[in-house]
């Protein structure tokens, strides 16, 4: 496998949408390829981030209850 | 008594319904917050939603997955309600759109991996938010709600590959914004300044 390859593949193996195959392929290269293996570290931890950030707050508690009347 | 019955069975299976479906009003109330970037919009968004799922619970399947159910009506209404109609007619799934970002693409513009954890929480959904909607809600159903591409494409009604194209080119742009704000703000210096 060479960088392109892997680049193409890259959001698919952070999204684990790969198959056993197409992942250890992947993963092999990753491991002797800094610069795609830095590339791969940024994406995780991007979706890491993002999912934290955008994550947080609860509903208001007055939607909360006017759903409740709605729904119950 | 078949009639009381069946009543019985019905207050069973709303109840239930119901139930399940509040269950998922924060993770619904943060999404359409971000679709909509405002408290007001969001709280009406998400009202809707819970009033037309509960209006076609029938055509809910028990035992499926509510969550991208329910996602799926907010994010119609969505697009019927604040963007005057459904994204397939305004799509941004043309090369245009991001070419010029191509062009710009460069190794500085690519953030340490650990620089992302130095960028305040609130620049990070607002870099989210700046994204164009078609981008922003593939982002919201596959990096923050954990759907698959495929339960992701369910949810859109668009084929799989659209969410990945969508989904790339969303990340990409993230990337650069939050690589923009990171040297604005002296997170970072730039590389490119020949020094």
């Amino acid at each position: 496998m060479n960088c392109t390859d892997c680049l193409e593949k890259l959001d698919r193996y952070v999204d684990r949408e790969l198959t056993d195959e197409e992942l250890e392929d992947v993963k092999r290269h990753l491991e002797d390829c800094p610069p795609c293996e830095d590339l791969y570290r940024l994406q995780v931890n991007m979706r890491r981030v993002v999912k934290v950030c955008c994550d947080q707050g609860v509903a208001p508690e007055h939607l909360r209850s006017r759903l409740r009347e709605i729904l119950f | 008594m078949v009639l009381v019955a069946e009543h019985v069975a019905d207050t069973d299976r709303n109840d239930g319904f119901a139930d399940e479906a509040i269950q998922h009003l924060d993770t619904l109330y943060r999404g359409a917050l971000r679709l909509t970037r405002d408290p007001a919009r969001a709280e009406d968004l998400v009202q809707d939603t819970y009033v037309r799922a509960l209006r076609y619970q029938n055509s809910y399947q028990v035992g499926t997955n509510m969550k991208a159910w329910l996602f799926a009506i907010m994010r119609n209404l969505f697009w019927d309600r604040f963007k005057g109609g459904r994204p397939e007619d305004v799509s941004l799934d043309g090369d245009g759109q991001f070419a010029l970002y191509d062009t710009l693409r460069d190794p500085s513009a690519m953030p340490e991996a650990d620089v992302l954890d130095r960028i305040a929480a609130e620049e990070v959904v607002k870099a989210v938010e700046q994204l164009p909607e078609l981008h922003r809600e593939v982002v919201l159903l596959v990096d923050v709600e954990g759907f698959s591409y495929k339960e992701a494409a369910d949810v859109l009604g668009v084929p799989i590959g659209t969410v990945m194209s969508r989904l790339h080119r969303a990340r990409r742009q993230l990337q650069k914004l939050l690589y923009d704000y990171a040297q604005e703000s002296g997170i970072v210096h730039s590389t490119g300044d020949g020094e």
